[in-house]
């Protein structure tokens, strides 16, 4: 992977000094200089617990500067931003780039870090784009510098439960596991609310700390509550470790079990097809997708770098895409006219139509219901899984609690 | 006699020279400002460390909860910021002097062990009351400071604010460290059954100890989640107390500005090399074992002997701070002849 | 009926949280060195069981295999590098050993990638017993029992043989082995390299269970350190009481006040140094 990854980075920074014909100092500077490189800066975690994120996601905004190579005919570099994965070195670095030039963001995959970054960003006319989970960002903490492209809590779990509730009229039963923090709660109550409508029953919930890894516990609350659907809620590592427990406790054969908020394709690799074989997930992003743009980006990926977009990878090569093509649309690169383009923007995106809303700045794009293949009936390495369904489900800009400042 | 580099009047000259040059040489007025929070958090630790002879793993404690109370204050309550400030000192001393007043029941490892449960259980807690805290989100939106009548927005101005609380409360940890009472801490780090018997209440001189730490730690909390506008649940982490240790441990617990090298240093490699390499903690972990084998004294140590070789006197060979050791004399005269990378070594230790 | 199960299940954590704590229990009886690199150890020996067991080995295989390869690997970190600390404050031991931490988990990121991957369970254990309303998985039943089997044996070398006087002994008062002639360095290397080993079979043990991730040694540290205070630092029979009581704890607290699991054990640990400041067992 360091291969690829150097591979990526040589060959872009080699197209960036080829074409700008600068010293390696004026990239280094950032894009104060109008004519200079125009420079994104990518704040992920790169080192740390997510680093397994910040390294795809790093690769994918590196692929979205290469494709783009110039605009507005300036060389377009991206300034990878290591945030540990932790608030405080995030909104010092931000800090620190937006002071050398920087104005245009893209990254940000806990929800810690983005919710301070695009705090930062806004405070001098920057943009932030992020993937990150959770609900604040486009809601009680919308700001005019925050963009987010990843749907909501309420999205995943009216994508993944109701259509599931449809297609299982018998399963009447659902426990849930739930991270204890304001994601975790998002999710459950969205979840609660559809129970309610739908007349389920919720046997049962376990709150667990976000520092958990042993799920035993909450499994043997589970099993005693003898539901039909076993709901996580958790996610990253978390979620693998609650998933790879409950299928060793022999809970595949006695409920459907429903993961609403995946990883994609990092997390099936990590858990292997055996684990994931019949269990329902809920995604943001899958290559399998049939839109152009990422049939287009699959294929060149696989070519180029031999390897398939993951959901870290496309969902940054998306955001920094976005920020990319809203300048070329403005025809300038500064923090104002990026958010104007992007307000209302619509777009063909890695889920197909795309549009962000001008309101909370959320990307209005599908949510996926997955359901994990047998080994033997995977096409090849990465066919973990097959698209159940799709669709968008949003709340207004008003009940998410969005007040643009 | 005291050795030149350790009179006070050097060590202020020095900080304050420092002051002076970061903005000199350093592109990003924000990691400059944090360097001097840091370095704060830092000397407060070495009051425990090098001058108690207590290895705390609860600086992050006071260190979050200086974050937290000036985020309530200023955005909840909107308190004016040196309101703030004064309440974070006197609840980080208050705190401080409750967990110093049960862990100093125990000593050794048992000591560290206490510190590192009562690290867990304030996270804990902080993660659990969500509503005050922020929860895993933090308390955002936390302003910088006012001062007559504008608002400390832009980097070096909040710099320069910074330094000159910086270098105040430098002063006056020295104060502490050279008075009366600074020397019965080194009495009972050196020899605590001694200080006990000549008749020092040796535990409440630990607890003031503890106290003092604490409250310039929250202070340093207090400025540093201004400095990035949160007050983020990492910063009463249990990992916080752990690199606070470490840039104590890898600066020097000789005296209060080795506090200011160590936290520079830490900042400045972490920010260089995390731009490079991904797995810069790699070459993290290789520094602090190699600082355990050959650079006991810490990077202070180094310019010591650096300093030893261009004014030809012997480089102090006491011991590192917080043992008592036995050193050859013989080896000092050595120490000189050597080139300066041999000469940072240590003395050997004997006992 | 829960509790009563949840009770079981923490016994079969308490008996892995035991493996992995009395290790880094005995490393500073003998020792006096805080060893904070102890979940290096349990992540190496779970990356190397992982290892083995993709290069085609079979678990039984792999597993022994794992926790040999990082004894191996400790005796050698004993005799290069830790070796020269112990006379050392308690500072540097820790700086030192975070140091090796930090050292080890990268490397596992460099040679392993950062995702992590998963370990299946033998075929003969992949099955769950059913045990009334409950089940619980075979692999499982199968840790506390093969536990609980090196327990016994572990309690017979320490308790029984020579080295286990030698190594008492030595932890009584180094000094005098010097004396009798033994040669303390080797016996040094020795038990710095069972106590590794053990830290390593947790990790190759646990791997089925939790899979492997770059991180997990940072928690199983977390964890082998309260079990060590509370139950007395050396002592062997502690290890044992502490590993199965915070399992225990920790599982029943699950059904009781999830959020809260982390306080109490902390609270419970900080208890214990302030009631029974040498731990359950250890020596007074």
């Amino acid at each position: 992977m360091r291969d690829r990854r150097a591979f990526l980075k040589t060959s872009l920074t080699a197209a960036a000094l080829g074409a700008s014909g600068l010293p390696l100092s004026g990239i280094l500077r950032g894009a104060r200089a109008a004519d200079g490189p125009l420079v994104i800066g990518a704040p992920l975690p790169i080192s740390g617990a997510f680093a397994a994120n910040g390294k795809y996601a790093s690769l994918g905004a590196a692929f979205a500067a290469q494709e783009a190579g110039k605009i507005l005919g300036r060389t377009v570099t991206v300034a990878d931003i290591d945030t540990e994965g932790k608030p405080a070195p995030a909104a010092r670095k931000v800090q620190e780039a937006m002071a050398q030039g920087t104005r245009l963001f893209a990254g940000g995959i806990l929800s810690s870090e983005a919710l301070v970054m695009g705090k930062e960003a806004a405070k001098s006319d920057g943009v932030f784009i992020t993937t990150a989970g959770a609900d604040e960002i486009t809601g009680s903490d919308c700001n005019r510098g925050t963009f987010r492209w990843t749907v909501p809590t309420f999205g995943a779990i009216a994508q993944t439960v109701r259509p599931l509730i449809a297609q299982m009229p018998n399963a009447k039963r659902w426990y849930t596991i739930t991270p204890q923090y304001v994601f975790g709660e998002g999710l459950l109550s969205a979840a609660k609310a559809v129970f309610q409508e739908k007349g389920i029953e919720h046997v049962g919930n376990s709150y667990h700390s976000l520092a958990e890894k042993e799920f035993s516990g909450y499994l043997t609350n589970a099993i005693a509550a003898k539901p039909d659907v076993l709901l996580l809620l958790n996610f990253g590592s978390q979620s693998s470790d609650a998933l790879r427990q409950a299928v060793s406790f022999g809970l595949k054969k006695r409920m459907t079990i429903v993961l609403a908020w995946a990883s994609g394709l990092e997390q099936f690799e990590a858990l292997g097809a055996d684990l994931c074989e019949g269990v329902y997930f809920g995604a943001q992003y899958w290559h399998g997708i049939d839109s152009p743009l990422n049939k287009a980006l699959v294929t060149k990926v696989r070519e180029t770098a031999k390897m398939t977009p993951n959901y870290s990878f496309a969902g940054s090569y998306q955001i920094t895409k976005l920020l990319l093509d809203a300048a070329a649309k403005a025809g300038r690169a500064d923090g104002p006219a990026v958010i104007k383009a992007l307000e209302g923007m619509r777009y063909s995106g890695l889920t197909g139509e795309e549009e962000i809303r001008a309101a909370d700045h959320q990307v209005i794009k599908d949510y996926y219901l997955l359901k994990g293949k047998a080994k033997s009936a995977m096409k090849d390495k990465d066919d973990f899984a097959e698209v159940i369904q799709s669709g968008k489900s949003f709340l207004s800009p008003e009940a998410a609690g969005c007040k643009m400042t | 006699m005291i050795p030149l580099l350790d009179r006070p009047l050097v060590q202020f000259g020095l900080a304050l020279a420092a002051v002076l040059i970061l903005p000199l040489v350093m592109r990003s007025g924000t990691l400059a400002s944090e360097i001097l929070i840091y370095g704060l958090a830092v000397a407060a630790c070495n009051l425990l460390l090098g001058y108690t002879g207590l290895l705390s793993f609860g600086q992050g404690i006071f260190f979050g909860l200086g974050s937290y109370v000036a985020g309530l204050g200023l955005v909840r309550a909107g308190l004016p910021a040196p309101v703030m400030l004064l309440l974070s000192l006197a609840l980080g001393a208050l705190v401080a002097a409750a967990v110093g007043w049960v862990s100093i029941r125990r000593q050794g490892v048992y000591f560290v062990m206490l510190t590192l449960a009562f690290s867990q259980m304030f996270y804990f807690l902080a993660y659990t009351f969500s509503g005050l805290t922020g929860g895993d989100n933090g308390l955002l939106d936390i302003p910088r400071p006012r001062l007559a009548g504008t608002v400390l927005s832009d980097p070096w101005t909040y710099y320069a604010f910074v330094a000159v609380l910086f270098l105040g409360l430098f002063a006056a940890l020295q104060r502490v460290a050279l008075s009366t009472f600074g020397r019965t801490l080194l009495a009972i780090r050196d020899n605590e059954g001694r200080a006990g018997a000549i008749g020092y209440p040796v535990r409440a001189f630990k607890v003031a100890a503890f106290a003092i730490s604490g409250a310039v730690t929250a202070f340093a909390g207090a400025l540093h989640a201004m400095l990035i506008g949160v007050a983020p649940l990492s910063n009463i982490d249990y990992h916080t107390s752990e690199t606070l240790l470490i840039m104590t441990i890898v600066g020097g617990s000789a005296n209060l500005f080795a506090s200011l090298l160590g936290a520079g240093a830490y900042l400045l490699a972490a920010d260089a090399l995390s731009a490079i390499w991904p797995r810069w903690l790699l070459l993290l972990g290789l520094l602090l074992i190699v600082i355990t084998l050959f650079l006991q004294r810490g990077l202070w140590g180094l310019i010591e002997h650096a300093v030893a070789l261009v004014t030809r006197a012997p480089p102090p060979d006491g011991p590192a701070p917080d043992r008592p050791v036995v050193t050859d004399p013989a080896v000092a005269p050595v120490a000189e002849a050597l080139p300066a990378s041999d000469a940072g070594r240590a003395p050997e230790v004997a006992r | 009926m829960t509790y009563l199960f949840q009770i079981l299940n923490g016994l079969g954590l308490g008996m892995l949280y035991f493996l992995l704590a009395v290790g880094l229990s005995i490393i500073f009886g003998l020792l006096q060195f805080v060893n904070f690199a102890h979940g290096a150890f349990y992540l190496l020996g779970a990356y190397l069981a992982y290892e083995g067991v993709e290069r085609g080995l079979s678990f039984w295989v792999a597993m022994p295999l794992a926790a040999l390869v990082v004894a191996g690997l400790a005796a050698l970190t004993e005799r290069l590098l830790l070796r020269r600390v112990y006379k050392l404050p308690h500072t540097f031991h820790i700086l030192v050993t975070v140091g090796l931490a930090l050292v080890v988990q990268e490397l596992v990121i460099i040679i392993w990638g950062p995702i992590g991957g998963n370990v299946a369970p033998p075929e003969a254990l992949s099955g769950v017993m059913i045990l009334g309303d409950f089940v619980y998985p075979e692999y499982r039943l199968f840790v506390i029992g093969f536990t609980a089997i090196l327990a016994a044996g572990l309690w017979w070398l320490l308790d029984r043989t020579r080295l286990g006087a030698i190594v008492r002994a030595g932890s009584e008062s180094p000094a005098n082995m010097a004396l009798l002639g033994y040669d303390t360095l080797r016996i040094n290397t020795a038990v710095f390299a069972l106590g590794a080993g053990l830290a390593g079979l947790a990790g190759a043990l646990a791997a089925p269970i939790r899979g492997v991730e770059p991180f997990m040694g940072v928690e199983a540290l977390g964890i082998a350190f309260v079990v060590v205070v509370i139950g007395g630092m050396g002592s062997y029979a502690g290890a044992l009481a502490a590993g199965i009581l915070v399992g225990i704890a920790q599982s029943l607290m699950a059904t009781l006040w999830p959020e809260g699991a982390r306080l109490v054990i902390y609270l419970g640990m900080a208890g214990i140094i302030m009631a029974m400041p040498r731990g359950l067992f250890g020596r007074a």
